[in-house]
């Protein structure tokens, strides 16, 4: 029978290493993000494409889940429009902390070229907003930076970190 | 920490206050499988539909209103954000009833890259269909699949007009660009290869049982039900109808090319795939003929009308009254006669018309989008009582309803 | 003195108008040129006041009476094999004539036709549901009451369908500017936060080309990242593009431009 021996203290050292709460924590956290599947409009098949074959979003650790109970991301794509508005704060609401959002693409940054009665100009103006991408629409490679620079984010804050009231309210 | 606003949450999915064992579900506007914003309140007795009513509008932009401030040029990208999924054909739809507002015809070589481009369009539409069905649905591998061949033609498409999505790739009286040296090469190689792709669908798909019994005699829309709720496109098709606006009222090069219009008088969810199927075949059909048709064109890409459309960039540049008449059709804008056109093209969802009121001004007096996938909406209405809640999912799904062009 | 500005049109107007320009018109031939249109116009004129006819760009164009709306589209269909009522919705007048023009978008799928019924109603005044024969029009009547504010008597759902129920004002009218009303404006921030958050959360940025390049606390550049309010107005760093931080991530493989592999054939 074999017999397997290993000197901890000579090939490599212990299986033991010291670190902080705060950076196990967001470590499991900036690369376990799930976001939440919110294709408002034309972004959103740019969302689905991320996700698909080509660029592979699983890759990062990014998963799309269909409940906000689930998710911790909230990718909003689309163009934001006030009928909507009051729906995307009850989702918002619902996700639990910590919650982190994406505005993808011109229309949920600022309205984009929709400029009318009946689009809210920017989705900050309903939820707060981590990470604002440019683009109409922005390209599958745009949304994963975003998601790369939101995990960066994440691994800079306290995992800890009391849950200080955001702008909005 | 929740932060308090006016909305309170609470169980706003279900509602227990019924004494008739009525259950009244909310679905949507934000569900994953809805294809967009689609909000119905189902009354269900058991786990059986009663009583559906669709609630759009959670999309809607004012896309009329804008084409009523802007000038004919400056709306043509937003006609992209309509159904986005195949925006040249929305381009397209626009493009057409201006030029046959003011009377114009393009040059040979912009009606074949136009048809290029409105075929690579439909099997983008189509197959985007049939991931998003296929996911809904459950077949995963095929959501995969029909993604991939779906990246290649968005390289084709970005290849001549340098956006994936959006492209605005078609203008007023002609097209921006010739076709880029690589192009037809690639289209060839894609299109060789996409029999395969089909037949590997179909093999995953035509005798699955689970696809079967979520398909097969579900969703049957009558002849009569789909003319009177003004089904168009493979909605129409499937129920026995035989119109296709391509063959009945062909534009373009459409009726030089030959393609069959596949007709099935099932009505239900399966013939319906069965025809998105089919088109995409017939498209490759007619692509293969129609860059056959490039050759030998001439290298004129934008129609002679300098009362309306600027002329070539190398006119302009070199050109005094070039420059200045594209400068007042760039800052004023072109203004065709009084009069009024309404034209239909075949999308990849149906009839895609757009009505256009001109009273001789630069900014149009009316503009009527009439998009298929509001009435495959409406049509829920009447077709989901009698189904049940699964079969929701696989109705809304071939229905093929996109939002941004549902509430526009 | 303030630019005068008309209240009952207040959609955007060309800045430069050349008052001897006479616009052309879109040729508008006689319905007897093409026979199938000739025998359909004759049997509506046999029943119904026909105010106009003409044809115009392939298209028959029939003006009615308001009143008649029902019977002659009833006759369309039953008698005239016009099966499908492809679109229908209204046009604002109300500024030079008082009127709402509403138009029917007929299709006949065996003559391979299209007509256009045309009629005109005041504005306080309604018009027949054509649900009953076409349930197409049941969504098109209600997303005209939507947008103009044209009441559809006979209907079964007559609420609004692309607005929220709670919307005020007729988008489409020409009087209903591009950009809302004040009680547009608002909306959604009276609607989730109350009025008394108005002033919190502050009116919306309604100019698409307000930039400011020294604003860091709404804009940041890639390549050119600096913490969240910094004073770059004397100029800022250069910080290179980065997937992960520089001194890398715990447990994950640095990313490595050299190690990865170009793709050249995407076509397999």
């Amino acid at each position: 029978m074999a017999q397997h021996q290993v000197n901890y203290l000579k090939d490599g050292g212990l299986p033991v290493a010291l670190t902080t709460i705060d950076k196990v924590v967001n470590w499991g956290r900036s690369n376990s993000i799930w976001a939440l599947t919110y294709g408002l409009a034309c972004c959103g098949i740019e969302m689905m494409a991320s996700g698909a074959s080509r660029y592979d979003f699983d890759r990062f650790g990014t998963i799309f889940r269909a409940s906000p109970r689930q998710a911790e991301l909230m990718v909003v794509a689309g163009t934001l429009t006030k009928k909507h508005a009051e729906f995307i704060r009850r989702l918002y609401d619902q996700m639990t902390e910590p919650k982190w959002v994406i505005s993808m693409g011109s229309c949920a940054n600022t309205g984009g070229m929709f400029n009318t009665y009946a689009t809210v100009q920017g989705v900050d103006r309903v939820i707060p907003v981590d990470l604002y991408l440019p683009g109409c629409a922005p390209r599958p490679e745009t949304l994963q930076y975003a998601v790369l620079l939101l995990q960066q984010k994440i691994r800079k804050e306290s995992a800890s970190r009391a849950q200080k009231p955001k702008r909005l309210m | 920490m929740q932060q308090a606003n006016r909305l309170r949450p609470f169980f706003e999915n279900i509602t227990f206050d019924r004494d008739d064992n009525e259950l009244i579900l909310n679905f949507g506007p934000q569900h994953p499988s809805a294809h967009g914003q689609l909000r119905l309140m189902l009354h269900l007795q058991q786990e059986q539909i009663t009583k559906a009513h669709p609630d759009i509008g959670y999309l809607h932009r004012g896309m009329e209103k804008m084409a009523e401030n802007m000038i004919y040029n400056e709306f043509m990208p937003t006609t992209d954000r309509m159904d986005y999924i195949a925006s040249s054909s929305n381009n397209y739809g626009f493009a057409l009833a201006v030029e046959k507002l003011i009377g114009l015809d393009v040059p040979r070589r912009a009606k074949v890259i136009r048809m290029m481009l409105l075929e690579t369009n439909r099997l983008m539409s189509h197959l985007f269909w049939l991931a998003t069905t296929a996911l809904d649905i459950g077949a995963m591998t095929v959501f995969l699949f029909a993604f991939r061949e779906r990246e290649y033609l968005m390289d084709l498409i970005e290849d001549y007009c340098g956006a994936r999505l959006t492209h605005a790739a078609i203008r007023i009286g002609g097209v921006p660009l010739d076709l880029p040296d690589n192009f037809i090469a690639d289209l060839r190689k894609f299109l060789d290869k996409l029999p395969e792709n089909i037949k590997d669908y179909e093999d995953l798909l035509d005798t699955n049982r689970i696809w079967l019994m979520r398909m097969e005699n579900v969703g049957v829309i009558s002849t009569e039900m789909a003319l009177s709720w003004g089904c168009s496109g493979v909605m129409l098709r499937a129920s026995g109808v035989e119109w296709d606006i391509r063959k009945e009222e062909p534009y373009e090069l459409y009726d030089e090319v030959d393609f069959n219009v596949p007709v099935s008088d099932k009505g239900d969810n399966y013939a319906r795939y069965k025809l998105y199927m089919a088109e995409m075949r017939e498209s490759a059909k007619i692509l293969y003929q129609v860059i056959d048709m490039y050759e030998g064109t001439e290298p004129a890409l934008m129609a002679h009308a300098p009362q309306y459309i600027s002329a070539p960039k190398i006119d302009i540049m070199t050109q005094n009254y070039s420059l200045m008449q594209h400068f007042v059709l760039v800052t004023q804008g072109m203004r065709p006669p009084v009069g009024e056109v309404y034209i239909a093209t075949e999308s990849p969802k149906g009839e895609l018309g757009f009505y256009i009121n001109s009273q001789g001004g630069a900014y149009p007096y009316r503009l009527k989008l009439r998009a298929p996938s509001f009435w495959h909406t409406g049509i829920l209405t009447d077709l989901l009582p009698g189904h049940y809640i699964p079969d929701v999912v696989s109705i809304i799904g071939t229905t093929n309803i996109v939002f941004g062009e549902v509430d526009r | 003195m303030r630019a005068y500005t008309p209240k009952d049109d207040v959609q955007k107007k060309p800045y430069y108008t050349d008052r001897y320009w006479v616009a052309p018109q879109v040729a508008k031939s006689d319905v007897s040129e093409d026979a199938v249109f000739a025998a359909d116009l004759e049997a509506i004129k046999a029943k119904f006041d026909v105010l106009d006819a003409y044809i115009q760009v392939g298209q028959m164009v029939v003006v009615i009476n308001a009143v008649d709306n029902f019977s002659v589209i009833e006759m369309m269909k039953n008698v005239l094999a016009y099966n499908q009522l492809s679109e229908m919705s209204a046009i604002d007048w109300l500024a030079s004539e008082g009127k709402f023009e509403i138009f029917y978008q007929m299709l006949s799928m065996s003559k391979r036709k299209r007509v256009r019924i045309k009629c005109k109603i005041g504005e306080k005044e309604s018009i027949q549901s054509v649900e009953k024969l076409f349930r197409s029009a049941d969504w098109s009547e209600r997303e005209m009451y939507d947008m103009f504010g044209v009441v559809v008597n006979n209907h079964p759902f007559m609420k609004r369908i692309l607005m929220p129920d709670d919307w005020e004002g007729f988008p489409l009218r020409k009087t209903y500017p591009l950009q809302g009303d004040e009680f547009a404006q608002w909306y959604e921030v009276d609607k989730i936060f109350g009025k008394e958050a108005r002033e919190i959360i502050g009116p919306e940025n309604r100019d698409p080309a307000r930039i400011d390049r020294y604003d860091t606390e709404r804009f940041a550049r890639l390549g050119h990242e600096v913490p969240h309010g910094t004073d770059i107005s004397q100029g800022e760093p250069d910080t290179p593009l980065c997937y992960q931080e520089n001194d890398g991530v715990f447990m994950i493989e640095k990313f490595d431009a050299e190690k990865s592999v170009v793709i050249s054939d995407r076509h397999r």
